[in-house]
């Protein structure tokens, strides 16, 4: 599970949408596709043209495009459209880099080194889930895991009908994400939810104890 | 009408684009005099007082000169849509707006540190990340009971300050993916009709 990284909640990410995510102070663009089957895509952010963050680019269709000069990226991140050269067929060596993404529990998972290797205990976890919403804390992941129970290997860590996985954006901060499982146990609203997040982070940053907070879930 | 409304203007700075950005978003159109503070005072612009710093509004022998009066000026204008200070919601509006206003301080203070000095250095960013904290806190849960804006069913003038805080926070180093919630209302700003852009905050992203 260490290799899968929980970079967002589902709702975050809409079709048409773009979003810069970090993921090791790696940067990755997680986008969207704007088409009936709305694709999720997870690349590296960074067009090979010149260098520019994707993540500051906008979806048409089923493509990314560079907000720089235009260039578009289709399926597996192959460039498809060079607008200042439209008769030019552009050659495959020409591509953004492509990771492999999940879409499991109200999340996205992210592989930077493939697309295998997704853990069988992770289709053990609820599937009917809502996402409730993704909290920046001032810790590094391991802090904020210690914090909840969770196991890096684990992935997520459930309470109840409760989902909780973390990742780290960059060293020394991390993203709690909050999902809510439909089916079973009764559990608390999402703005409960959001509210009972925001304690939880403003408790693990100020180096409070959290087990009275978590037991809230229980 | 437009003649009898003038805004002194600074490009780069962050109160006068939220001026703008309100002014453009509200479809109220006013003459610009544009400023460069950067030069010796005698050279500014004809008609700004000494000690004045955009943006100034002049109109129908008011003058104003903060930013968040300027927009609660303009959106009580007759032609423009009440949407914009919905009486429903005016408290709220008005109680973010001021939040926004001083965050906007705030943000000018660490972005100047950041850009505008000869020796620019990495600011001290702890106030900015508690707005902006506060803003994320607020917005997911609006989000979750069903709403897309700070105070109103509509977009409001709260709504366009907090924008220039949200978007010029980039420049001080403040990453978008901390700011979920705040990146997809921006995202719903950017996609209103007469969004304006400045340095620092392009048609996308």
């Amino acid at each position: 599970m260490e290799r899968w990284h929980s970079v967002s909640v589902l709702s975050d990410i809409r079709p048409g949408e773009v979003a810069g995510v970090r993921i090791d102070g790696h940067e990755v663009v997680l986008w969207r596709e704007d088409t009936p089957a709305a694709s999720l895509h997870a690349w590296e952010d960074r067009c090979p043209h010149r260098g520019m963050r994707l993540s500051f680019g906008f979806v048409r269709g089923d493509a990314m495009g560079c907000l720089y000069h235009g260039w578009q990226f289709g399926a597996a991140g192959r460039c498809r459209l060079i607008p200042a050269h439209p008769q030019v067929r552009v050659p495959a060596s020409i591509h953004v880099r492509a990771y492999g993404v999940r879409e499991h529990a109200g999340l996205a998972w992210v592989n930077m080194e493939g697309t295998d290797g997704f853990p069988d205990h992770a289709t053990h976890w609820p599937d009917d889930v809502q996402p409730v919403r993704s909290v920046h804390v001032r810790r590094g992941a391991t802090q904020l895991r210690q914090a909840i129970g969770l196991e890096a290997v684990d992935g997520m860590a459930w309470r109840g009908s409760v989902g909780l996985a973390v990742h780290e954006p960059v060293a020394g901060q991390a993203m709690l994400h909050v999902v809510c499982a439909r089916s079973g146990e009764p559990a608390p609203t999402p703005v409960a939810l959001s509210h009972w997040a925001s304690r939880l982070r403003d408790a693990v940053e100020s180096g409070n104890p959290t087990a009275t907070i978590m037991g809230e879930l229980a | 009408m437009s003649a009898d409304r003038v805004l002194y203007d600074w490009t780069p700075d962050v109160r006068s684009y939220a001026v703008r950005l309100g002014l453009s978003l509200m479809g109220v159109e006013c003459r610009m005099q544009a400023v460069d503070m950067d030069l010796p005072a005698p050279h500014h612009a004809d008609g700004l007082l000494a000690g004045e710093c955009p943006p100034v509004l002049e109109c129908a022998g008011v003058r104003l000169t903060r930013p968040g009066t300027i927009l609660h000026y303009i959106a009580r204008q007759p032609d423009v849509a009440r949407a914009w200070l919905d009486p429903a919601h005016e408290w709220a509006i008005l109680n973010w707006l001021d939040f926004g206003v001083s965050a906007l301080d705030t943000l000018a203070s660490a972005r100047g540190a950041a850009l505008a000095t000869a020796m620019p250095v990495p600011p001290a960013t702890g106030a900015l990340d508690a707005v902006l904290r506060r803003m994320e806190d607020h917005m997911a849960v609006r989000a979750m009971d069903g709403h897309d804006w700070f105070a109103a069913p509509a977009a409001s003038i709260a709504d366009v300050m907090l924008f220039v805080v949200f978007a010029l926070s980039a420049d001080v180093g403040v990453e978008r993916d901390t700011c979920p919630a705040l990146r997809r209302w921006a995202r719903g700003l950017r996609a209103l009709p007469g969004f304006a852009v400045m340095p620092g905050v392009p048609d996308y992203a």
